[in-house]
C-alpha cells in the first residue's frame, strides 16, 4: 500500500500546469483558441488503453485537435458494448474522422491478468474475459514462447486484431469505409522504446 | 481489405498515417536527450497519482492540459464523459484505477461547447448514441428547474455540462470501489473540473467531496 500524500498539491500542481499550457499554446500561436470552440476536425479516432504510459498525443507528438480518442483497460471493443461504439457512431457518422487506430501496449497489465484465471471481481473478470478466450485458443502458440513478456505481448496483438475485426463490424464504419474511403489500423506502441509499429490486420 | 467498392486513399490522408510514426520518432528522440533512462523506468510499471474521466473531444487531450507527462495519469474517454452506473468499460476502469493502482485523485473534466452534450439537448434519432446520450437527458431532468430558468440557450447549454459533469463525479462515489477506499486510505478525492475552449483554462467546479460523499452514503452505502 502506497503512503498516504497531502492532495492538495497533486491537484494544485495540475492547475499550475494547465495555466502553463495555455500560456505556451498562447506564446507559441497568438490566434491558436480564435475558432477553436466552434468545431473539431480531428483525422484520426485513437483508441487505446487507459494505461499512463500511452498517451495518444504526446507519443504522436500530435496537436489538441488531431484526435478524438476512447481509452478503456486494454483497448477492447466489442460489438455488443454501448460506450465503445457509441464513440465510433459519433467519430465516424457525426465528426466525420478519416482513420481509426486501434493501439495496443507492451507491458499491458490487462493482457498480462489475462495469462492466468486469477479472480480479479466480477467487472474485471468479465472485461478482459475476450483476451482470456484469445489465450486459451492460442494456447499452443503461446507456449512455444519463452517469457511471460512475450506471451503477453503476443496477446496483445491478438486483442488488437479482435478489436479492429470489431470496430469493423459497426454499421456507421462500414458505411465510412465503402462510401469515402475510412480506414482502420491496429498499432502496437512498445513502452521499452517508446516507439510505435503498425500491425498486419488486414484479412 | 481490396474490395473494388474501396476508394483509393487520398495521399495527404496517408501522409497524415505516416506523419504519426514520424512524429512519434521525433518525441521518442527529445525524451531519451532529455533523460536517457525515460523509457527504463517506464518499462518497471505505472504509478500514476490521478485517473482522468473525460470527453473523446480531440480539442481536450488529458496529458497536454494538464501538463503531465506519460506514466503521471490513467485515461478513460468517452462521448461526453459520462459514468453510467452500468456501463462496464468505465466501471472497469473505475475499478482498476482504485483497486489495483491506488489513484489518489480522480478528475471528471466536461468541457464547453460539448457536442454529446449538445445532441442530447436535440430532438433527433440517433441510433444507438441514443441510450448513451439518454443519461445526459436524465441529468437535464433531474435539474430541470433550474435549466429551465435559465433563458439564454448557451448559458444552459454550459450547465447542463457543468451539471452533467458533477452528475458523473457522484456515480463515480456511489461504486464500491472508491467507498471503501475512502473508508480506508481517505483517498481517492473526486474532482469536477470544466475546461474551456475559449482560452485552454481549467474550472474547477468546487463542490464539496465530503459532504457529497455523506449525501451520497445516505442511500448508496455498499461499504
Amino acid at each position: 500500500m502506497k503512503q498516504h500524500v497531502p492532495p492538495v498539491d497533486q491537484i494544485e500542481r495540475i492547475l499550475q500546469g494547465n495555466k502553463a499550457h495555455a500560456r505556451r499554446t498562447l506564446e507559441a500561436d497568438p490566434e491558436f483558441f480564435k475558432g477553436y470552440a466552434d468545431k473539431q476536425r480531428p483525422g484520426v479516432l485513437w483508441i487505446g488503453c487507459a494505461d499512463s504510459r500511452v498517451p495518444e498525443t504526446t507519443i504522436s507528438d500530435s496537436k489538441p485537435g488531431e484526435i478524438f480518442v476512447h481509452r478503456n483497460i486494454a483497448n477492447v471493443v466489442n460489438t455488443d458494448e454501448v460506450g465503445a461504439n457509441s464513440v465510433l457512431d459519433f467519430a465516424v457518422g457525426n465528426v466525420k474522422v478519416q482513420k481509426i487506430v486501434v493501439c495496443g501496449h507492451t507491458n499491458c497489465g490487462g493482457a498480462a491478468a489475462a495469462l492466468g484465471d486469477a479472480n480479479l471481481g466480477p467487472n474485471l473478470n468479465k472485461w478482459i474475459e475476450p483476451l482470456r478466450e484469445l489465450r486459451k485458443s492460442h494456447q499452443g502458440e503461446l507456449d512455444k514462447l519463452k517469457t511471460d513478456y512475450l506471451r503477453g505481448l503476443r496477446v496483445v496483438e491478438l486483442n488488437v486484431q479482435r478489436s479492429v475485426k470489431n470496430v469493423k463490424a459497426n454499421a456507421t464504419v462500414q458505411q465510412a469505409m465503402k462510401g469515402r474511403g475510412l480506414t482502420v489500423h491496429g498499432f502496437v506502441y512498445d513502452i521499452p522504446t517508446g516507439e510505435l509499429r503498425a500491425l498486419d490486420t488486414a484479412e | 481489405m481490396d474490395s473494388p467498392t474501396i476508394q483509393p486513399i487520398p495521399r495527404y490522408l496517408q501522409q497524415s498515417h505516416e506523419r504519426i510514426f514520424e512524429n512519434n520518432r521525433k518525441w521518442v528522440a527529445s525524451k531519451r536527450e532529455a533523460d536517457p533512462a525515460f523509457f527504463e523506468k517506464l518499462s518497471a510499471g505505472q504509478t500514476p497519482e490521478y485517473l482522468y474521466i473525460g470527453c473523446s473531444d480531440s480539442r481536450v487531450p488529458a496529458n497536454e492540459i494538464m501538463g503531465l507527462d506519460a506514466g503521471e495519469v490513467f485515461v478513460h474517454r468517452n462521448i461526453a464523459n459520462l459514468v453510467p452506473n452500468t456501463d462496464l468499460n468505465v466501471m472497469s476502469v473505475i475499478n482498476y484505477a482504485v483497486r489495483h493502482l491506488h489513484v489518489k485523485h480522480i478528475v471528471v473534466c466536461g468541457h464547453y461547447n460539448c457536442g454529446g452534450v449538445k445532441a442530447a439537448l436535440t430532438p433527433a434519432d440517433m441510433g444507438i448514441l441514443n441510450p448513451w446520450l439518454r443519461n445526459i437527458r436524465d441529468v437535464y431532468r433531474l435539474h430541470e428547474k433550474e435549466l429551465d430558468g435559465i433563458e439564454d440557450k448557451d448559458a444552459k447549454y454550459n450547465r447542463l455540462i457543468e451539471l452533467n459533469t458533477i452528475e458523473s463525479c457522484r456515480n463515480i462515489m456511489k461504486t464500491a470501489a472508491v467507498q471503501q477506499s475512502y473508508q480506508k486510505n481517505q483517498y481517492p478525492i473526486v474532482h469536477g473540473w470544466v475546461f474551456d475552449l475559449h482560452d485552454g483554462l481549467l474550472k474547477d467546479l468546487k463542490f464539496d467531496f465530503e459532504e457529497t460523499l455523506e449525501g451520497i452514503m445516505k442511500i448508496y452505502q455498499l461499504e
